[in-house]
């Protein structure tokens, strides 16, 4: 037990320190994920028209939970995964007694240790100039929220391994991501709170992963309604499903790799 | 007609490169689709909750969406794959090849890759105009005129990525910024009169998302006037010639990774 968690350990280490080399990206990587803040912006503006159920504070509290939701959620893997298998550096992974997996995974949990502080100064700022949005949820809730958090990166995860073990026999899946990513863009909460969504659609996204990947801890976050059980189970369900196919294709796909550059 | 025929033989070997990846040409298709519904749906949103951006109709609403999705297709085809590739060539010191060529080392880094993937991309984005455009019930001149304004605003979007890219010459790593300024074009998804006022004094003066995407279809809608498009013209021409200056600057201090 103590040699894993010391393997463990070493792991994030090493990908912390990778990760802290290219800071000066991440940030960037951190601003370009700032388009909530504009909704922020159109959504108020409704709002001080008199329009929808919230008002200007409920929309500023809500999407900075969606920032932070959002932030917590990026995974790369799969764009990782398909340059390993294209320049053949996947191989060496294969050499080595440890499941790659375990690699890709050290690299988002090394990164997130980056990504932190400097979310906490986007924080600062955010709590500076909208003082009267930012009000602490409760322990409970705060608590609640990083669970769907750590639940939702768990489905963004497998889902971005599923998509990388697929570049074992196209070369190069991070296209397939992108069709993930775009539904993520539209159906997860990030144009508006779910109540503002026609039902229909809002009846047919609570079976997607998408709305729980982001409002559901938003939500849970800001104080909109949200059906925690639900929605906790169903993130519950699409872990293990992608889960399950990943573990699948890693049977099916190590056989199928034709080590490139080799 | 020299970098004419430069450009056609770039992205006539891109496009072969690309044929490796046929999937990944396959699903743009979808992925254009999917992200213009998404698109047209959040634009919907705003509508359904009788939000109407700041005064806009939602046919010509549209239009400014149109324009954004194009900006976004060219993005996706020439800029980020070309302007990514600076970082790498000063990364691993190619750049010093390109810069040996006897052709503007600008015109070379800006062109040389053409990502298969943005077609459906600007065909989708087309088609959305042209929808966009036929429902708003423009005239034959106001078609002419979104037409000159999208082409400002094509420059203008060009330039300012440009202008983000050079610095990777200091910062070397810095490809994320790329996305930055995706998501920029993405915010102006919406007329800027949608968003309160600090948002509408940064989309104009710092990054100029206005006169991208709003202002082109401010003037092609005739809500402002026809001699409105040379100051977009003006602004994009101002932020290229910037660019273009930055950029010999910035080889100054280019220093290749080898030597």
């Amino acid at each position: 037990m103590r040699w894993l968690v010391r393997k463990a350990w070493t792991l994030v280490a090493v990908y912390f320190a990778y990760m802290l080399e290219y800071r000066g990206e991440i940030f960037f990587w951190m601003l370009s994920g700032i388009t909530p803040f504009f909704f922020m912006s159109a959504w108020t503006a409704a709002a001080n028209q008199g329009l929808t159920g919230y008002d200007a504070n409920d929309y500023a509290r809500y999407f900075f939970a969606v920032f932070v939701a959002r932030q917590l959620g990026i995974v790369w893997a799969h764009w990782n995964m398909s340059e390993d298998v294209r320049s053949g550096r996947f191989s060496f992974r294969l050499l080595q007694p440890l499941d790659p997996v375990w690699h890709y995974l050290a690299d988002h949990v090394g990164e997130r240790g980056v990504r932190l502080p400097m979310l906490a100064v986007v924080g600062l700022v955010f709590a500076w100039l909208y003082p009267e949005a930012l009000v602490w949820p409760g322990a409970e809730r705060a608590a609640l929220g990083l669970v769907a958090v750590g639940l939702a990166f768990g489905v963004n995860f497998f889902a971005s391994y599923v998509v990388g073990l697929l570049a074992l026999w196209l070369e190069d899946a991070t296209s397939i991501y992108n069709l993930w990513y775009v539904a993520m863009l539209f159906f997860s909460g990030m144009l508006a709170p779910l109540a503002l969504y026609p039902d229909p659609v809002r009846q047919v996204l609570a079976w997607t992963p998408f709305p729980h990947l982001v409002y559901l801890p938003a939500a849970i976050w800001s104080g909109l309604e949200a059906d925690a059980t639900r929605g906790l189970l169903t993130l519950l369900a699409w872990n293990l499903f992608f889960f399950t196919l990943g573990r699948l294709l890693w049977h099916l796909g190590r056989r199928h790799y034709s080590a490139m550059g080799a | 007609m020299r970098y004419l025929k430069l450009l056609t033989l770039f992205w006539q070997t891109s496009l072969a490169a690309r044929m490796e990846y046929r999937t990944a040409f396959a699903l743009a298709f979808l992925e254009a689709g999917l992200e213009a519904a998404g698109k047209l749906f959040g634009v919907y949103l705003f509508y359904a909750n009788g939000f109407d951006l700041g005064g806009w109709r939602w046919q010509e609403a549209l239009v400014v969406l149109g324009l954004a999705s194009l900006l976004d297709a060219f993005f996706i085809g020439v800029f980020n794959p070309n302007l990514r590739r600076i970082s790498e060539m000063v990364q691993d010191g190619t750049l010093d090849f390109v810069l040996l060529k006897p052709a503007s080392s600008q015109f070379w880094v800006s062109v040389q890759q053409f990502a298969a993937e943005g077609v459906p991309f600007v065909l989708m984005s087309l088609g959305l105009l042209g929808y966009a455009g036929a429902v708003a019930g423009l005239d034959a001149a106001g078609w002419l005129r979104l037409g000159l304004g999208a082409a400002a605003a094509l420059l203008l979007a060009y330039a300012v990525a440009f202008l983000f890219a050079t610095t990777s010459i200091w910062f070397v790593k810095i490809f994320n910024v790329v996305y930055f300024l995706n998501t920029i074009v993405w915010t102006g998804q919406y007329p800027v009169q949608a968003y309160s006022r600090p948002f509408r004094l940064f989309m104009t003066f710092v990054l100029p998302v206005y006169f991208m995407t709003t202002a082109p279809a401010e003037v092609a809608l005739a809500r402002l006037p026809a001699s409105w498009l040379l100051v977009v013209f003006a602004v994009a021409g101002g932020v290229l010639v910037l660019s273009r200056a930055f950029w010999r600057f910035a080889l100054r201090f280019y220093a290749s990774a080898s030597s």
